[in-house]
């Protein structure tokens, strides 16, 4: 996002204050009543239309209005909450987020009707009956300032300004309270005032002007000729009268009852505001920035560790050691905090899919709940944000395709409402998401016969079910009978995998015929540092992520030798491709005599790595790659090292890929 | 100036630039004063396999990777052995308005100058060793003639099209 | 001359929208990101009015408005904070530093500089 760019900031702002509002109108839509969830509604559209005018959204501040002013009836208990009323907010919402988008041509029509929806969705309910504010010819207010107002910046004079601007004035100052020159206190106000302003003002507008000192004001305010008025025992002079100032005596202010009830929209903490102070809200790339200096700490600490380690014994060097291990656990100990300082419960990213649930339900004609646990699951903000799509794509899918239409689940014996449930869970340094339906379930028959038709798979091929169902996963796999505009969108399972394998995850199918699927995305919970295998090879360092590998086993030189062409081993009766990252890296450097085959593994491909030397595990800080090396598949980053030099790290899903590729010409051959 | 070309060399009113000068083998070459933020002695390289040739490598400038590139090639000079007086200039390009910094590996630096509009040429179109667009200006001086380099035209390739000079960005949207 | 008006507040985005409307309504504006920065640019120059967020890192808009308040220069200027409508104790606690009044966010440039007459009286 620009520093610069107010506009930039408010759309993402803007966004968020949406969702909030869409989760409100959604948990609304099963509790009408709810006061707390109008409430929330209310300032949600109520800081829309505000923040909104503010950076130059107008179409946007005025629409958004009409939307604040139906909610705010119902907030006053003016009009009810109805379903109807909570669809046409609903749709309302989905064009104030084309607005903010910023394309507000050729939106009026639609904006009108959704407006005229809103008209009709508020017509039939009582009409607000507004009381009729009762005349008034003026006000009498007698006024005194607290000691410290001109030191904090109250000018008593812009004040008397401001009242004379609002109608017919006449001021008299009270000096009755100024004390002998010794004693006064030059930056104090000691002076106070009687005013009579004349004119059509009301009660609010005085206070306004106050309004900064309001609370601490000494302030009586006494209507004139207002006969709804009890306390007026003064006849007050006909207006414009040439009435001396000496009429309205000084003492007049001690014989006043009370002020009147203060206006309770003035003093909002009567309202019981919910409590602030518990959390903060910090600006994500802050948090990015917090990280990096973490990361930076971590490798310096890691030189420092070299350097202790590698001293020798006399006093110093051991005070130097313990220092380093102490820094050691300080450094792993703020690493961890900071880490939890940006993990987000994963409810963020669930709130998104009722609304979804709920719009494929309708087009579709299915009735579909649904149903998530496990929200306050956390994860790094980061993955939050990269699962978005893919979590979208597998519940469409679900409620689309997985999900049979009300009639054929009757026929099955089913209950109508299809299940879609979304749930969350911890495990060890994953998170797995689970996206379950009891729908149908994957058609294995017809996996094969797309698989065999695309020559995935060779007709009577024996495979293993999950090999059979991870099929769905190539480019071009789809297994609808017919594309609906739902799955269209040319996003395909394909990309939803290499997604995840992008976040180091993986995704597991589980199905059962006739009753239903569940897709498994176990994603790991942070992105930013990783422990890792630091490898040599040639010359250069690098570093594979510890979570994909298996096993590491010898690679000896005769072998090697009688390897050479095919390129696999036998592994535990399995075949498994491996590759030289020597020739790969084109190192131009003898192999070492100790070569090693670092056995990494997503889902379940396997893939060798021939490596010269393994150095050791590695707590790697995850650089990225800069943007003129966005085109080297191989790295999926950098770090740096204990000695400040750099180490690349292997992008597995790469290297992975490049293993089947081997498989597929070697099986191609045979 | 090929059509895509959207940028112009930055002479301020006066017909001046201030530029940081360098050399590559007996060339002399100079960028814009305003995209450098650094000059480093040599740092240990790490070389990217597969990386495009002009940009092999990268270093750890900060804890940021950066990577350093050889100019000599966009140039067609033959490669040579660092000396004592190699220096690395790191200069910053905008990609799609993410500051994006690159080590340029220089024989020598020299100090920063200013170029005259009057004393420029625009490259000749034919008889010119070099590819015409990535070179901004031919500038004579006492010294002899400056190459100012069009350092975002001769990265742009790699960066898909997206590169912008760093301090220009602001200026073309 | 015009009126000299310090903004500060952490946001960017908050200080170019505040720092448009102003110098759009002929004031002049300068900036500072947080409270520390804020009471070194007061105390080194002379302002008309400052506009301040509470939350704020390093220092934050109450120990600022306390510190610039027992400075006898900084006595009378008047001081602006920004508040959300549901902050209610942090605006009683604001006025008690020593805040002269207080700009309820989100606003609309028109309120700004209204408040900003107000409090200026010009």
């Amino acid at each position: 996002m620009s520093q610069n760019d107010p506009v930039a900031a408010f759309r993402v702002e803007a966004g968020e204050v949406l969702e909030q509002v869409e989760q409100g109108l959604l948990d609304l839509g099963h509790r009408l009543d709810d006061h707390e969830l109008i409430d929330a509604v209310f300032r949600g559209l109520h800081t829309l239309k505000g923040s909104g005018a503010m950076f130059g959204f107008d179409a946007l501040a005025s629409f958004t209005h009409h939307c604040e002013t139906a909610f705010d009836r119902v907030r006053k208990n003016l009009t009810p909450a109805t379903p109807q009323l909570i669809a046409v907010i609903l749709s309302a919402q989905d064009h104030m987020r084309a607005l903010i988008e910023g394309d507000a041509t050729d939106r009026k029509a639609e904006g009108d009707a959704i407006l005229a929806k809103l008209q009709a969705a508020l017509d039939g309910a009582p009409a607000p009956t507004p009381e009729a504010p009762p005349v008034v010819q003026g006000w009498r207010l007698s006024l005194r300032l607290p000691p410290e107002a001109m030191q904090n910046g109250i000018n008593p004079l812009a004040l008397l300004d401001e009242l004379r601007t609002l109608g017919d004035c006449r001021i008299v100052a009270r000096t009755d309270q100024v004390p002998p020159l010794a004693e006064l206190v030059p930056t104090e106000c000691h002076i106070g005032w009687d005013i009579e302003v004349r004119g059509a003002v009301s009660r609010d507008d005085l206070e306004d002007v106050f309004i900064f000192v309001l609370d601490d004001l000494d302030l009586q305010i006494e209507a004139i000729g207002d006969t709804s008025c009890d306390d007026v025992e003064d006849t007050a002079p006909p207006p414009g009268a040439g009435t001396t100032p000496s009429a309205l005596p000084p003492t007049r202010v001690d014989t006043m009852p009370p002020a009147q009830d203060r206006d309770p929209a003035t003093t909002p903490n009567g309202r019981g505001a919910p409590k602030t102070g518990e959390s903060v809200r910090v600006p994500a790339e802050r948090l990015d920035l917090l990280m990096d200096r973490v990361g930076e700490l971590v490798i310096v600490q890691s030189r420092l560790s070299q350097l202790a380690h590698s001293s020798g014994s006399n006093a110093t060097d051991v005070a130097l050691r313990s220092i380093s291990e102490e820094i050691e656990r300080l450094a792993s100990e703020l690493r961890d905090t900071v880490m939890v300082l940006r993990m987000v419960p994963v409810a963020t990213l669930f709130g998104r899919f009722r609304r979804l649930v709920h719009d494929i339900a309708r087009d579709t004609g299915k009735t579909i709940e649904l149903s998530t646990d496990g929200e306050t699951t956390e994860v790094d903000k980061t993955v939050i944000e990269r699962l978005a799509d893919p979590l979208i794509h597998l519940i469409r899918n679900a409620c689309d395709h997985g999900i049979e239409p009300p009639e054929r689940r009757l026929a099955a014996g089913k209950p109508e409402i299809g299940q879609v449930r979304l749930s969350a869970r911890q495990e060890g340094g994953e998170v797995v998401i689970t996206i379950r339906d009891d729908g149908h379930g994957i058609d294995r028959e017809r996996v094969r016969a797309k698989a065999e038709a695309h020559g995935l798979l060779q007709p009577g091929q024996v495979v293993s079910d999950q090999e059979l169902l991870q099929m769905i996963f190539h480019p071009g796999f789809s297994t609808a009978p017919q594309i609906t505009s739902l799955s269209g969108r040319g996003v395909g399972m394909d990309v939803v995998k290499r997604t995840i394998e992008s976040l180091r995850g993986t995704i597991e199918v589980a199905s059962v015929s006739g009753q239903g699927s569940a897709m498994s995305l176990r994603i790991p919970l942070t992105l930013a540092i990783i422990d890792g295998l630091l490898i040599r090879v040639g010359d250069g360092r690098y570093v594979i992520p510890l979570a994909v590998v298996e096993e590491c086993i010898e690679l000896s030189l005769e072998e090697d030798l009688r390897s050479r062409g095919r390129s696999f081993i036998t592994l535990r009766d399995r075949l498994v491709p491996f590759v030289r990252l020597r020739e790969m890296f084109a190192t131009g450097t003898k192999p070492s005599v100790h070569q090693k085959i670092v056995i990494i593994a997503t889902g379940t491909e396997r893939v060798g790595l021939v490596v010269d030397q393994i150095i050791g595990s590695h707590q790697t800080v995850i650089k990225p790659m800069s943007a003129v090396h966005c085109n080297v598949p191989t790295f999926a980053g950098a770090t740096i090292l204990g000695d400040g030099g750099v180490a690349l790290i292997l992008d597995v899903v790469q290297l992975v890929a490049l293993g089947q590729h081997q498989e597929e010409r070697l099986r191609a051959v045979a | 100036m090929t059509m895509e070309d959207t940028t112009e060399t930055q002479w301020d009113e006066d017909g001046r630039l201030e530029v940081l000068t360098f050399d590559l083998q007996a060339e002399k070459f100079a960028v814009e004063a305003v995209l450098v933020r650094e000059i480093l002695d040599l740092l240990p390289e790490t070389v990217v396999p597969g990386a495009d040739r002009l940009v092999a490598s990268v270093a750890n400038f900060r804890g940021k990777i950066i990577p350093i590139a050889d100019l000599r090639l966009a140039f067609g000079l033959p490669s040579a052995e660092s000396t004592m007086d190699s220096r690395i200039v790191v200069v910053e390009l905008d990609v799609d308005g993410v500051p994006t910094q690159i080590g340029i590996r220089t024989d020598k630096v020299h100090e920063v100058t200013t170029l005259h509009r009057n004393a420029s040429e625009t490259p000749p179109t034919v008889g010119l060793r070099w590819r015409r667009d990535f070179i901004r200006e031919l500038v004579r001086t006492p010294q002899g003639v400056i190459v100012l380099a069009n350092i975002a035209r001769i990265f742009d390739p790699l960066l898909g099209g997206r590169a912008t000079p760093a301090v220009l960005a602001p200026a073309l949207l | 001359m015009s009126a000299s008006i310090l903004i500060v507040d952490d946001s960017t985005s908050i200080r170019v929208a505040i720092r448009m409307a102003l110098t759009g309504a002929g004031y002049t504006v300068s900036e500072a990101a947080d409270g520390a920065q804020g009471l070194s640019k007061a105390s080194g120059s002379r302002f008309d009015m400052i506009i301040t967020d509470l939350n704020m890192p390093n220092m934050d808009g109450l120990s600022m408005i306390r510190a610039l308040r027992k400075n006898p220069a900084q006595c009378g200027t008047p001081i602006l904070f920004l508040t959300t409508e549901s902050e209610d104790a942090m605006k009683q606690q604001a006025k008690a530093a020593g805040a002269t009044g207080w700009l309820v966010k989100p606003f609309v440039p028109e309120q700004l500089i209204r408040v900003v007459r107000k409090v200026l009286g010009r």
